[in-house]
């Protein structure tokens, strides 16, 4: 029950953040220089082909009336048309969520154990030659350009092993798999470290506090403190930072799309930007800002679950 | 309730990705390119990677061969009257790809689009043209104003395609050329995916009996160069298009690909704006040319894979004048130059857009413009920005490329050097009335030994006057599977896709 | 609790008593600021000196770490870029950490319609993918590094604000500051006097990585081609455009690359020490 009016009430005020950001987005489009009509047509055309394309999509009323139009489509659940490839916004967003979507889960499953592991390691092997490793290992993959680790390992696992295909995203499940495995290793390697960073300085942390110190106390033998109350309660801030950076991929993996060609929704937003499809820029803020609360929202009712301690 | 949510989660993620397993696809030759395709009408764009599939969906009356002759295709048979005014083309019996035959009317329909329509990207091919008639079912009739030589190598550009009149009345524009459009070429759409490949089959109608010898092709959009390199060295693509220069020795060595030189009629070029200072002035323009080495900055570029360039127009262009000597590498004489303009002190704005050929050609250009005293700075912009500025002439200089669609030089001149053609010379500004007048001279004389003269003394003009300077002549570095035979890109831009076979 | 038991203590703290890694991370940082300031002087080279028969050449003893495509000196580059890149840690981290540190102090202590309006211009920008808003940025004002860095201070700000507030409402609550609030101090008083010391902390260290974090953006942005204007050394495009040679000329992109993982390994190092320090 409460549950269900927290999920109403943070929906109502998602109201007026994607409002706010549907307009500051449309501002900031019409500002930028950039023609979409002269993308459209090609370089050859004439001043008078390109005024009659603009009078077709509209590009050329002033734009308080063409932020009026989006708004009364947008009530209605409209996200309007392409205007590169004169189809539905909401078909191409469609079109590109599988893949990135799927990578988003990839990369979760492959940095989750990851990081419990060494972070684990990291924090009870404190100050040793491990905890040692495992930090300049990370700081190494935390600093590293994206993009020049993905060229690295396309080239090496990729075009002189062969072991992956170094593009796209195939088709059924094992394709899948297999075609997305180099883009969500790249996209591990800086998120790993992230994690585990944080991870072992809870543990760290909680591995000095004052309900940790009154089990030992009471003669709890070490494992068993680490386990039953260390952990649990040092995962809940690494569980925040996880849906922060979930939130983030779904709209980020922007360079591992391009690197490793992958049809996915950063490429085509980048595609939309270059090109000035105001109206697919727009739909796609819209949809990372509704994808962001929502892995919030989900992150925040997963804290419930682990520690029902904690209200929203 | 934790479990509960894990396997709510597990469902949606099978739901999600349980898309039906297809059956192992078709072999099918698959072609990635840097540029996209935005729209399946050929009257509509003029962008790079439209063209490219035009000429695969829409045939044309006439084609031009590997030979660089004009060959017959949906015109069976032509004739030309006596004043040169009026082509009459005899239709060959052929079909769209839903069946239905593709008449005279389809191709006046189809022609007069690309010639009237307002919208239309690129009416200039058909700029000669007065009138476009179906005279029978199988009889098209062109009335041009006046003479007009290349009258028939502008019909082989990539717009020139036939499409089905009945379709587009009966669907409407829109849903006709992005929903599975009627086709006359060799292959039909099965699938576009915008911003990411396009599927084809091929069409059953196509009027060549036998083609296309390969029945499915991909085209894919990959934007990376490094991308594609790796893909075709896998095998998950058969060609690529843009191999960068640096890449073409180690390509060489690869045993499943092949790196093919093509020829092109590229030409890479600065464009310097002659609407404002200091490049207004013509000894400005000329200094700014002799400050630049460019057969080093070809060689730095291309790694010496290009010709270094000598006129203004493309050297692979009919007509195109080998003997002139080019605008020679003469640091004294261009500093001497730039004292006579007095412009010895503006900072000029070399722009720029995203690509690293580009902006290699400006840090090249600044260093040696900087050795004759032109102080400059770089300005670089996305692609949009890019168009947007050199359109309205808010530039000083910008090295680029551009590329003519037919050997002919008329389109050629009409784009980029002609101030009175509507492109205001590649929006350099440049303006001369005798260049203007040789252009209208160009087309009018039908003698080719007369008209390469025409051609030789705009490009003298251009040259000396310095309305662009000319950097080098690319060819087209692409790089195929060498399982995939008789795959080509022309000049023209057009891929041999019809042609090609997998085999080995 | 903890951050509150341990105020006051880590100023006086002995700099031999630093943790090692703190010691190492700000010896590194001090490294690449002197070879910065002094970059004239270490330099062999003029770092925009082209040499157009001279590209692409193999580290040498002339060329320690080779020549780019435009024939510069990769070392000279290298070093001058430090320049840049340390300009744009400071740039790309004190706004973003200014502003952040100020709405969550704000939000967090003073709560109700002040905390709600922060909060919503939090969401909005949280959600605002950042490519549009510097792709916008760098197309409105025109294109170079200070715009970037106005469309870092524009998105940068929110995790610091999160951060400051998360640790205010802990501290707000604690004796520490129920005690300075019955003695009578105003809540500007307290906030700056007694909040912000105690939770600026877990602020700092996470300026290290955020600083880090600027570079990387910045090399992304080059790889997109839209990072600092040519012809101008930075470390990140440096990468960015050598990885087009990386077969044919590795130093290119291999030691840029090392000079950032060196200054992010510093930074990281220092994050970790501070943590440790001030913990």
């Amino acid at each position: 029950m409460q549950t269900l009016s927290l999920l109403v009430n943070r929906l109502l005020q998602l109201l007026p953040v994607l409002l706010g950001i549907a307009i500051v987005t449309f501002l900031l489009l019409k500002l930028t220089p950039g023609d979409p009509a002269r993308l459209l047509v090609g370089d050859r055309a004439s001043e008078e082909t390109l005024a009659a394309v603009r009078q077709e999509y509209g590009l050329n009323r002033p734009w308080p009336v063409q932020l009026g139009t989006y708004f009364g489509k947008l009530a209605q659940g409209d996200l309007g048309e392409s205007i590169r490839f004169r189809k539905p916004v909401s078909g191409l967003i469609l079109q590109f969520l599988p893949p990135t979507i799927f990578l988003v889960l990839y990369v979760v499953s492959l940095t989750v154990p990851t990081t419990l592991l060494l972070a684990i390691a990291a924090a009870r092997n404190h100050g040793g030659w491990a905890d040692q490793a495992i930090r300049v290992f990370g700081v190494c993959g935390f600093t590293l350009p994206v993009f020049w680790v993905a060229i690295m390992l396309s080239r090496l696992f990729g075009v002189e092993l062969g072991w992956f295909p170094v593009s796209g995203y195939g088709t059924g499940f094992l394709e899948h798999l297999h075609h997305l495995f180099l883009p969500a290793l790249t996209t591990s390697i800086w998120l790993v470290p992230v994690m585990v960073q944080s991870l072992r300085a809870a543990l760290l942390e909680k591995s000095e506090a004052d309900f940790v110190t009154a089990a030992r106390s009471k003669g709890l033998p070490e494992r068993g403190v680490f386990w039953r109350h260390i952990l649990p309660n040092a995962l809940l801030p690494t569980l925040h930072l996880l849906g922060v950076m979930v939130a983030y991929l779904i709209g980020g993996t922007i360079i591992v799309e391009a690197v490793y060609a992958v049809p996915g929704l950063g490429r085509l937003m980048v595609s939309s930007i270059l090109s000035r499809d105001y109206s697919v820029v727009q739909g796609l803020t819209l949809f990372f800002a509704l994808a962001t609360v929502l892995v919030t929202l989900l992150v925040d009712i997963a804290t419930t679950l682990i520690d029902p301690r904690v209200r929203l | 309730m934790l479990r509960r949510v894990a396997f709510a989660g597990a469902l949606a993620l099978a739901t999600l990705f349980a898309a039906p397993e297809q059956a192992p696809a078709q072999d099918a030759i698959r072609i990635a390119s840097p540029y996209q395709t935005t729209t399946l009408d050929p009257m509509r764009s003029a962008a790079a990677g439209n063209i490219e599939v035009y000429g695969l969906l829409y045939a044309r009356l006439i084609n031009r061969d590997a030979q660089d002759q004009l060959q017959p295709a949906l015109a069976e048979s032509w004739e030309v009257s006596d004043d040169q005014r009026i082509y009459t083309f005899r239709l060959r019996d052929a079909k769209f790809s839903d069946g239905s035959p593709i008449t005279a009317e389809d191709v006046a329909f189809s022609l007069n689009r690309v010639r009237t329509d307002e919208r239309s990207a690129y009416p200039a091919p058909l700029g000669s043209v007065e009138d476009i008639a179906a005279k029978d079912e199988k009889t098209v009739v062109f009335t041009l104003k006046a003479p007009f030589a290349p009258f028939l190598s502008n019909l082989d550009v990539w717009n020139m395609g036939v499409v089905s009149k009945k379709d587009v009345d009966a669907r409407g524009e829109d849903k006709a050329f992005t929903e599975n459009p009627v086709t006359s070429g060799p292959y039909m759409v099965k699938e576009w995916r915008p911003n990411d490949r396009l599927i084809l089959t091929a069409n059953p109608n196509y009027w060549r009996e036998g083609y296309p010898k390969t029945a499915n092709a991909e085209l894919l959009e990959v934007s990376e160069a490094k991308t594609r390199l790796g893909m075709v060295q896998t095998g998950e693509v058969d060609a690529i298009r843009d191999v960068p220069w640096s890449e073409v020795d180690p390509l060489k060595t690869q045993e499943n690909v092949e790196l093919k030189l093509e020829p092109s009629t590229v030409i890479y070029m600065v464009l310097l704006n002659s609407k404002r200072e200091p490049f207004s002035n013509a000894k400005a323009r000329q200094a700014a040319a002799h400050a630049i080495d460019n057969k080093a900055v070809t060689q730095a570029v291309t790694f010496g894979y290009a010709e270094p360039a000598n006129t203004t127009l493309p050297g692979a262009i009919d007509f195109h004048d080998d003997q002139h000597p080019g605008i020679s590498y003469d640091p004294a004489k261009a500093k001497q130059l730039l004292q006579e303009s007095g412009m010895g002190d503006r900072e000029v704005t070399i722009l720029i857009g995203t690509s690293a050929t580009a902006e290699q050609i400006a840090v090249l250009m600044q260093a040696q413009w900087n050795a004759i005293g032109l102080k400059s700075k770089i300005q670089k912009v996305d692609g949009s920005a890019w168009w947007d500025l050199v359109a309205k002439g808010e530039y000083d200089a910008s090295p680029t490329w551009w590329y003519n669609e037919t050997p002919d030089p008329d389109l050629a001149v009409r784009w980029a050097l002609c101030g009175t053609c509507g492109s205001d010379s590649f929006y350099t500004f440049y303006t001369n009335p005798k260049v203007d007048e040789l252009t209208e001279q160009g087309t009018a004389e039908q003698d080719p030994q007369k008209r390469a003269e025409i051609y030789k003394e705009i490009q003298r003009i251009t040259t000396e006057e310095v309305s662009q300077i000319p950097l080098y002549y690319p060819p087209y570095a692409n790089a195929y599977s060498k399982r995939v035979q008789g795959l080509r890109l022309t000049p023209s831009l057009q891929w041999t896709l019809e042609e090609a076979t997998i085999g080995g | 609790m903890s951050v509150l038991a341990q105020h006051g203590l880590s100023a006086r703290r002995a700099v031999s008593s630093w943790p090692g890694t703190l010691v190492l991370g700000l010896l590194i940082i001090g490294g690449w600021l002197l070879l910065a300031i002094f970059a004239p002087l270490a330099a062999p080279f003029d770092p925009n000196a082209v040499d157009i028969l001279h590209i692409l050449e193999a580290p040498s003893l002339t060329h320690w770490f080779g020549t780019d495509q435009a024939g510069r000196d990769v070392l000279s580059r290298t070093i001058f870029a430090a320049r840049v890149d340390l300009f744009m840690c400071v740039m790309g981290v004190v706004p973003p950490l200014l502003i952040g540190v100020t709405v969550g102090l704000v939000s967090g202590y003073l709560g109700g319609v002040a905390d709600a309006v922060l909060m919503r211009i939090y969401d909005v920008t949280v959600a605002f993918p950042f490519f549009v808003l510097v792709l916008a940025i760098v197309g409105v004002l025109g294109p170079g590094l200070g715009n970037f860095f106005i469309a870092l201070a524009l998105v940068g700000w929110v995790t610091y604000a999160r951060l400051m507030r998360a640790e205010v409402l802990v501290i707000k609550t604690s004796e520490y500051a129920l005690a300075a609030r019955s003695l009578g101090f105003g809540p500007l008083t307290i906030m700056l006097r007694h909040v912000l010391p105690n939770a600026l902390s877990p602020v700092l260290v996470y300026a290290m990585t955020d600083a880090v974090l600027v570079i990387l953006a910045g090399a992304s942005l080059g790889f997109l081609g839209m990072g600092a204007q040519p012809p101008l050394a930075e470390w990140g495009v440096m990468i960015a455009d050598g990885q087009s040679y990386v077969v044919r000329a590795w130093w290119i992109c291999f030691f840029p690359g090392l000079a950032a993982v060196t200054l992010g390994m510093g930074l990281a190092l220092t994050g970790d020490g501070l943590a440790r320090l001030l913990r």
